[in-house]
């Protein structure tokens, strides 16, 4: 199945990329978990995460590099993600979308 | 905060998540189940973790599938979580095909380590049964053997006279119990009448003591009570087991009941337990029971005694308990007891005998049997992976580590060990059943005998031949071969390289201890051969080709008078006298061959003063025409005629052994002696030559032959009512069998007639455990020399092929074949006489295991070393040989365009 060039976010995408912008160069997987808990209250299963992470660096959205392995994980390397351009014009572009949609709604969902 | 995740969830992450993903994941999820673990505890994180790898795990999987990405099959997954049983799977699986495609090299290696392997195991399997499992009665090591040691007579655990067994019995300190047996041979059977068909049955007559000291209980009935030892009050009786199933049905009703052994009732008090067991294998015991006379007896020997040891008494305290005692009684009884004294051993130790060393050569044996044929089989995958070199090179060059091939080497040796073993442990169960069929009737009395077989025991013994099979002859070759350099591949094959010099070092040394150890054990067969040899070659004394024997045992109750015994013996006489084909006949106490004899205490009349100490003869009482029917030459004097009636006075024939002994330089003839240290005087009246008794290689003792007519009780009423017929007869023994019986029918019909056979099969017999020896030893070293030959001949032609290419270039430089034959005999020679040399060394040590086995021969007789040296010369020669000469016939123009 072909990735079109750029697709609507999935709003599960979205909220990991929004996380991973949020927290600059130290989002990796448990603090990307972290950050979405902290900000929506959402306990997002680890797997999604990761599969999530996953596809995204597949359609590339994301690109991803390992650090030095630490002591404190048993000397496995962390793998930092960090958002691609076309990652931030997904973002840019799903937002007019939903914004375009809300308009007008205001007092609907007031 | 540092740890670690849980094994098994490592393994699972990283084995079933994707390359890239699995070691960052790891690391995320170590790092929570080190604050779960603070938070939570141990079990709640690894749970927890454990919960999570798996959901991880599932999930990725669905991941691949769904985006249409490959996935490997589950089956292979779940397997690749223990990577180590992966690579041992495909490493049988390879192994296995490698095996299938070189069938040569694949029945070598098997029918050498099955022949191994088997051998070890059917040995191991007789050994373990007779010498190392516990006999068969509760807390068997506190059962110990009683003697009288005599140094002087180098008897060291001869039978016990009565006196002697009732005063140790009431006079030791160390014995919960102890009780007399009677040695009882084949012809002391009973007559059994009354219930059904008369039979003749095996008893065992011992103290009521007896089933104390072996800890045992009857299984139904009682034990023999104190008073049963008394004459009047023995006649009870306990059943074996056995007897008493094939007999009367396993009947429990059976108590109670009288049977009559030799026309006397015995009422049946109890039946022995199934795991009842005594060399003897008697179908009843009786109590023995001495007269009053008879327990006075001191200058008789013929109890065997056990004694059961008192607890944390130990053997040492024992000996010297008995020691006091033996001391006291030499000082009391000086004409009976001085020089002799009490001695003790463990039970096991009296029951096994002189068939340990046997046993333990034989140990020996195989086990260098089986060191040759791991040998064999190393050089064997020496020079396979001398030929797969290439192969090895190129799987270390696209980055097999060499502990890995080292690993794949060593599997394919342990497969090829455990599917010799599994051979093997066929060829042992053929052995063993072999072995049954052919098992002297001497081994009939080991203990546990009859119990050697294929147990779990003797199986997991042959899983542990196997292993250090595979371990020995597997380890070396897969170092060499896995350290092939990474350069070899594209190095011409042919060259040597280091592990090309080290791999032939180690098969020279392969094939030099192959040929070390085939010595060894050639010079044992040889010696044994040669012992079995000189012990056939030893005349018996008399002559024993048709002649037949045949057991009579009179009923006390019809023959307790002696003229009735003797009126029988001539009346049975008479009849045998006119059958066809009987050309003498004469009956005898004692055979030669057939168990030990009583001895007794001689006394030289007026000559007292001479032999401070007990001076002895084995008393046997013989028919009138027992020296013409047996062949034994009279040497000075008379034998015995009718005229030596019981009314005559009484006379005596020695042999030549009791006159050399007694009389050394004088003339016996005339002079009169008492057996039994009672004064029953009787004149000599002739000397006859020695016989063989207790076996050809058994030199003969002194004996005193006395008239069956004549009356002599030294040995109790009983002795002269049984005896053995013997007859020469021009015919085979089943042809005479009907006119013996139906002359003994005519005398008295009920009477049964006991083992017939011909004499040469009771020397056949005695010489058996002999022959089972030699030839198990010899067989034992032709499969070493055939494995030996085969490795020497493997080795060569491996040599000859890596060297065609020098061969044909020689060849075609002038060369002559013989010049180069030399030249390849040369490189084997120095193996060959390295092998051979350090082979003489090891049997000139080894082979004092073996003296005592041996007769005739001395163990470092040197005619057997140089023999044996050329034969595995000759054979190494020809191993060599075979290979060379193929090589010279080759067209050098062939070999020299080929390179």
């Amino acid at each position: 199945m072909p990735v079109p060039e750029v697709s609507i976010l999935g709003e599960f995408e979205q909220v990991v990329l929004l996380a991973i912008l949020r927290l600059g160069s130290d989002a990796y997987a448990v603090s990307i978990r972290d950050e979405i808990l902290e900000c929506t209250g959402r306990d997002v299963a680890r797997g999604s995460i990761y599969i999530t992470l996953d596809r995204l660096e597949t359609k590339g959205y994301l690109r991803s590099r390992l650090a030095d392995p630490t002591p404190e994980r048993g000397g496995r390397a962390k793998r930092y993600y960090a958002l691609r351009p076309k990652a931030v014009e997904a973002l840019k572009e799903s937002r007019r979308a939903l914004v375009a949609l809300w308009r007008g709604l205001d007092g609907v969902l007031a | 905060m540092t740890g670690r995740l849980p094994r098994g969830v490592d393994l699972l992450l990283r084995r079933l998540l994707p390359g890239d993903l699995a070691d960052p994941i790891a690391g995320d999820l170590l790092e929570e189940y080190l604050v779960a673990r603070d938070r939570r505890g141990d079990l709640r994180a690894t749970a927890w973790v454990w919960a999570e790898a798996l959901r991880l795990a599932a999930l990725f999987r669905w991941e691949r599938v769904a985006c249409g990405r490959g996935v490997p099959p589950i089956a292979e997954e779940l397997r690749a979580v223990t990577g180590f049983s992966d690579d041992l799977r495909r490493d049988v699986m390879f192994s296995a095909r490698m095996l299938r495609r070189q069938p040569g090299f694949t029945l070598v290696a098997l029918v050498a380590l099955a022949l191994g392997i088997g051998a070890n195991t059917a040995v191991f399997s007789v050994v373990d049964a007779v010498l190392w499992r516990p006999l068969p009665f509760p807390d068997a090591g506190r059962a110990m053997q009683l003697a009288e040691q005599r140094p002087r007579e180098s008897r060291w655990f001869g039978p016990v006279a009565p006196a002697d067994f009732f005063d140790w019995q009431r006079d030791t300190r160390s014995f919960a119990s102890l009780a007399a047996w009677s040695f009882s041979s084949p012809s002391g059977a009973y007559n059994l009448t009354g219930a059904g068909e008369p039979e003749r049955i095996q008893p065992l007559k011992a103290s009521p003591s007896f089933l104390a000291v072996l800890g045992l209980r009857p299984a139904l009935g009682r034990d023999f009570r104190p008073e049963e030892e008394i004459v009047g009050r023995h006649r009870v009786v306990l059943l074996s087991d056995g007897f008493w199933r094939r007999r009367f049905g396993g009947d429990r009703a059976v108590l109670g009941r009288t049977v009559a052994f030799d026309g006397h009732p015995f009422e049946i008090v109890g039946v022995l337990p199934a795991a009842f067991w005594w060399p003897t294998h008697p179908d009843v015991v009786v109590p023995l029971a001495l007269s009053g006379e008879d327990k006075a007896l001191r200058g008789a020997h013929f109890l065997n005694v056990v004694g059961r040891l008192r607890d944390g008494v130990s053997p040492a305290q024992a000996r010297d308990d008995l020691g006091l005692i033996g001391a006291r009684l030499a000082q009391r009884y000086p004409a009976e007891n001085a020089n002799h004294a009490p001695n003790l051993r463990p039970l096991r130790e009296a029951l096994v005998g002189d068939v340990r060393q046997a046993l333990l050569v034989l140990l020996g044996a195989v086990a260098f049997v089986m060191l040759i044929a791991c040998a064999n089989v190393a050089t064997l995958l020496l020079a396979r992976a001398a030929s797969r070199r290439q192969e090895l090179s190129v799987r270390r060059a696209v980055g097999a580590s060499r502990r890995r091939i080292a690993q794949q080497m060593l599997t394919e040796s342990v497969v090829v060990a455990f599917l010799g073993g599994a051979a093997g442990v066929l060829v042992a169960a053929g052995a063993l059943a072999a072995f049954r069929r052919i098992a002297p009737v001497q081994f009939a009395g080991l203990p546990g005998v009859e119990r050697a077989g294929i147990d779990v025991r003797v199986l997991l013994a042959a899983v542990l031949f196997s292993a250090i099979t595979a371990a020995i002859f597997g380890i070396a070759p897969a170092l060499i071969s896995s350290d092939a350099g990474l350069g070899a591949a594209l190095a011409d094959a042919t060259r040597s390289s280091s592990a090309g010099v080290r791999a032939q070092r180690l098969r020279s040394a392969l094939v030099v201890i192959e040929l070390a150890l085939s010595i060894v054990l050639l010079v044992g067969a040889a010696l044994l051969i040669v012992s079995f040899r000189n012990v056939l070659s030893v005349s018996p004394g008399f002559q024993p080709s048709q002649l037949v024997i045949a057991r009579i045992s009179l009923p006390a109750a019809r023959y307790g008078e002696h003229g009735r015994v003797v009126a029988f013996f001539d009346a049975l006489y008479d009849r045998l006298r006119g059958a066809a084909g009987v050309e003498h006949v004469a009956a005898t106490t004692s055979l030669p061959f057939d168990g030990l004899d009583s001895r007794l205490d001689l006394r030289i009349e007026n000559r007292d003063d001479e032999f401070p100490f007990p001076i002895r003869a084995d008393p046997r009482l013989v028919s009138t025409d027992y020296f013409r029917t047996m062949g034994i030459p009279l040497i000075r004097g008379r034998i015995f005629s009718d005229r030596d009636a019981e009314s005559s006075p009484n006379v005596v024939v020695v042999n030549e052994a009791a006159a050399r002994r007694y009389w050394a330089g004088r003339d016996p003839i005339g002079r009169r002696i008492s057996l039994g240290a009672r004064n029953d005087w009787r004149q000599i009246v002739g000397i006859v030559g020695d016989t063989r008794h207790e076996g050809l290689d058994a030199d003969a003792e002194p004996a005193a032959f006395l008239p069956q007519q004549q009356r002599f009780t030294s040995l109790g009423a009983g002795f002269e009512r049984t005896v053995t017929l013997i007859l020469r007869t021009d015919r085979d023994s089943a042809t005479v069998t009907p006119a013996l019986r139906a002359a003994v029918a005519s005398v008295d019909a009920e009477l049964p007639v006991g083992l017939l056979r011909p004499m040469d099969d009771v020397i056949g017999e005695s010489v058996a455990p002999r022959r089972l020896n030699f030839l198990l030893v010899s067989a034992f070293a032709a499969i070493a020399m055939g494995l030996t030959a085969t490795g020497l001949y493997g080795v060569m032609a491996y040599l000859v092929a890596q060297r065609t290419r020098e061969i044909g270039v020689r060849m075609a430089l002038g060369a002559s074949r013989p010049a180069v034959l030399l030249m390849m005999l040369r490189e084997a020679g120095a193996m060959t006489a390295t092998g051979i040399a350090v082979g003489l060394a090891g049997a000139r040590a080894l082979s004092r295991f073996l003296a005592t086995l041996l007769f005739g021969v001395s163990a470092t007789e040197p005619m057997i070393y140089v023999a044996v040296a050329l034969l595995l010369a000759a054979v190494a020669l020809v191993a060599v040989l075979v290979p060379s000469s193929r090589a010279t016939r080759v067209d050098p123009l062939v070999v020299l365009r080929e390179s």
